[in-house]
């Protein structure tokens, strides 16, 4: 067997044809003991059961306190999640929810801006014009369809912020929920309504000047057609 | 078969179904919190049922006075001669074994949460250990105090241990349920109950198919692995057999018959009456349908791993198969010298014989080990984990099972565990015997010399031996699970080269060495029958005296305080250690 030789590789610097320092590893020894296996065995045994019955005796003895109580502590990191739940913080982003006015319909004017904001495009809405004779025609319009598919949704918080009208929010503190099927993760209209904010409010904080209001600081139906 | 004969087969399947499955769901459960134990942490816990606190007191009350009044019940009736005398020691150490284990929970109870009357503020300062000692002392007294019991004085001392007892139960009963707290109840039987949360979770598992799976064999492998691990305890013998004597001389069995459990038998376990055996079938093939029916859990698996249409799977089964079958014939080679020895295949036999003779272990040490190693790779189990190996092929054979199915693979594997327990305490731990117990009671005695005899009922004797047959399973369930937590995987042509070139030489040298030294011993006269009598009752009380002194130095080494080390490992803590330390205790370090 030719003898290895160093510092012949072309790719690299030529350099110094002696060997580097080598570190001698011992094999391991595979005595007539080891190649037994049995006694081995019965001394990995033996350091299991010692485990075992070193921590049962700490146990039992009550001079280890029972991890099952101790787990239930204050100041014990670990919680009893369905038990208890972690608190979210304040501006946790969570499902989305449509808010409503005070006479429970949707303060959406569905002008797409949230869905456009999206990355995930995973709002959809379909635009719809109030009735002949509804007062906020012509000022606004409202969401026929709106749907999130929750699946798709990153959580990233750019509708809540598109949104001009404070109409969809994600302050309902619920994380996503796992379902069995994909239909399940498709949130619509109906149900965004029906969530709260943690305030248990379906309403929003940002109170707006609703059209027809004497405070409503923009153009009157009057003004507009002049 | 007569009908009183089907009724008894059926309660026979039922016990031994019923102590497979609910083994199997706690040994799942077992498995986890031994592993876990082993490193310090408790394992799965987190399973609780709130009961409501009527019903967490119903629980606590119901037993105990529902035995406080069975045991009132039972003795008003008469009983006379050694049954009284059985009854009075029984109910003499039950009566002292519920006040001691009442007291320490009492004691346990005190100490941590506080004495709530001027009878509990007397064991705010007593030792939990020194109740332990000190209950021992009582029941060692009180079989001295048997002693002192007449054969005319027992009818009356039946009776009147009997009402204390029940008093006892009673009394602990009502003052136990009056310590239950308020509010309800979170019951965790010490994550038991997680084996139960598991199951109604796969029950409601969504059943995936592979789209291009086999939907046929993809449904019956399942079947067929549970199939196979159930269907071999029917050649268990669980007990002793039991005596039935003719009530109304008809000849034949009848359901009448049940209630005339023979008082006692000879020692030869000799039955005039009826007998009936404490297994399901006593077949002439014995062993052998255990070969050939755990031979077909081979095909579960490997149809498992064809039907999922998935290369890993299909790798799993391959590695199930070719690993079972190479198994298989050291499994059956490693019992040939058994065989030879006990000159017989039928289980009961092998059972019997060694209850007269020696344990398996003792005649055949070497046939042990290979059959322990050849058991467990048919399992399946670490180390022979190979067809489920998770770091090469994600889960092996049952990869693409999921819900209910992938439960029955589970639950076949942990009933294949506890069924391989039980055929190494049948086959080698002596089955249902326990040393120096013979059917007619306990006789210590070697070679011809009597040491020490205590006669006993027939109806003892069974009960203890079904006990005992239990509990050694149980106990070599429990070895077998620290297998799993002590033994690297080994590699897949390791395990094929200790196989075939390790097991199966040494099994065909072991039965050759054991026909010739059977043939030598069967033609060296009664001298050495005498001699082989004597050495195997010494073996009995080897294992007497070894299971005494483990039981005692467990004991012992459980109730001993612990003693913990502080190790300051870095120079910070070290240096907070002069300063009088951060930490109060190692404990909370």
């Amino acid at each position: 067997m030719a003898k290895r030789t160093f510092g012949t590789n072309p790719w690299t610097k030529p350099g110094s044809t002696s060997a580097p320092p080598t570190k001698v590893i011992a094999r391991p020894r595979r005595t007539a003991e080891v190649q037994a296996y049995l006694p081995e065995f019965f001394r990995g045994m033996a350091v299991t059961m010692k485990h075992f019955f070193k921590n049962t005796k700490e146990m039992v003895l009550g001079q280890k306190p029972d991890p099952v109580i101790e787990s239930l502590n204050d100041g014990v990191t670990t919680i009893s999640y369905p038990e208890e739940r972690r608190p979210y913080a304040e501006r946790f982003r969570g499902l989305h929810r449509l808010t409503l006015r005070d006479d429970a319909s949707p303060r959406c004017v569905a002008c797409l801006c949230c869905s456009t904001a999206c990355p995930a495009q995973c709002i959809h809405i379909e635009a719809g014009e109030y009735e002949e004779g509804d007062p906020r025609r012509g000022y606004e319009r409202y969401p026929k369809t709106f749907v999130i598919d929750e699946l798709r949704c990153v959580f990233c918080g750019f509708c809540v912020e598109a949104c001009p009208c404070d109409a969809i929010r994600m302050d309902t503190g619920m994380h996503a929920t796992p379902y069995d099927s994909r239909e399940q993760f498709i949130y619509r209209k109906d149900l965004l309504m029906e969530f709260t904010g943690r305030d248990g409010s379906r309403k929003t904080a940002n109170t707006r000047h609703e059209p027809g209001d004497p405070t409503h600081p923009g153009l009157t139906r009057e003004q507009g057609e002049h | 078969m007569s009908l009183v004969e089907l009724v008894l087969t059926v309660v026979k399947i039922l016990i031994i179904v019923m102590f497979f499955l609910n083994m199997a769901a706690l040994s799942t459960w077992a498995d986890r919190r031994q592993g876990a134990m082993v490193q310090d942490r408790v394992g799965p816990n987190r399973a609780v049922v709130p009961l409501p606190n009527m019903v967490a007191r119903g629980i606590v009350l119901l037993p105990p006075a529902l035995f406080g009044v069975l045991s009132i019940f039972t003795s008003l009736g008469e009983v006379t001669g050694r049954l009284a005398l059985e009854r009075t020691t029984v109910n003499v150490q039950l009566a002292i074994f519920v006040t001691w284990l009442s007291l320490l929970v009492l004691c346990a109870k005190v100490r941590s949460g506080g004495a709530i009357n001027r009878a509990e503020r007397v064991f705010e300062d007593v030792d939990p250990r020194s109740i332990f000692f000190a209950g021992l002392g009582v029941h060692a007294l009180g079989l001295v105090a048997m002693r002192f019991v007449t054969p005319q004085g027992a009818p009356m001392a039946a009776k009147i241990t009997g009402f204390v007892l029940g008093a006892i139960f009673l009394i602990v009963g009502f003052y136990a349920t009056s310590r239950v707290p308020e509010g309800p109840i979170p019951l965790r039987l010490a994550g038991t109950l997680h084996a139960l949360a598991d199951s109604i979770k796969m029950i409601w598992k969504e059943d995936f198919i592979p789209k291009n799976g086999d939907k046929v064999l993809h449904g019956l492998a399942p079947i067929l692995t549970v199939f196979s691990a159930v269907v071999v305890a029917a050649v268990l013998p669980f007990g002793n057999d039991l005596c039935f004597a003719d009530g109304n001389r008809n000849g034949t069995l009848d359901f009448s018959d049940l209630g005339n459990l023979v008082a006692t038998v000879p020692a030869t376990g000799q039955c005039t009456g009826f007998r009936v055996p404490l297994q399901i079938a006593d077949l002439n093939v014995g062993i052998l349908y255990v070969f050939a029916m755990t031979g077909t859990g081979i095909i579960g698996a490997a149809i498992a791993g064809w039907a999922s249409d998935n290369k890993f799977a299909l790798l799993g089964g391959l590695r199930a198969a070719s690993q079972m079958v190479s198994y298989e014939v050291a499994m059956g080679l490693s019992l040939v010298g058994l065989f030879l020895v006990y000159s017989t295949v039928r289980m009961g036999e092998m059972s019997a014989w060694q209850g007269q003779h020696a344990w398996g272990i003792f005649v055949q040490p070497v046939g042990f080990f290979l059959f322990l190693a050849a058991v467990c790779a048919e399992t399946k189990r670490v180390p022979f984990d190979q067809p489920e190996g998770e770091s090469e092929i994600v889960a092996g054979y049952f990869l693409e099972y999921s819900g209910f199915k992938w439960g029955m693979f589970m639950t076949g594997e942990y009933i294949e565990l506890v069924f391989s327990s039980a055929l190494l305490v049948a086959l080698f731990f002596g089955g249902y015997n326990l040393p120096f117990l013979h059917p007619d009671g306990l006789t210590v005695a070697f070679g011809d010399t009597v040491l020490f005899q205590y006669k006993m009922t027939h109806l003892a004797v069974s009960v203890i031996s079904v006990l005992a047959f239990f509990g050694k399973t149980i106990l070599v369930t429990w070895v077998q699970v620290f297998f799993r937590w002590t033994l690297p995987r080994f590699r897949y042509d390791q395990l094929m080269k200790l196989g075939w070139t390790k097991l199966l030489p040494l099994a065909i040298a072991n039965m050759m060495v054991t026909a010739v030294i059977v043939v030598a011993l069967r033609n060296a006269g009664p001298a050495a029958e005498s001699w082989l009598k004597l050495l195997g009752d010494i073996s009995q009380g080897l294992v007497a005296v070894l299971t005494l002194a483990g039981t005692v130095a467990l004991v012992v080494g459980l109730l001993e305080p612990v003693e913990r080390h502080k190790f300051l490992v870095t120079s910070s803590a070290r240096f907070a250690a002069a300063l009088g330390g951060v930490k109060p205790t190692a404990q909370e370090a």
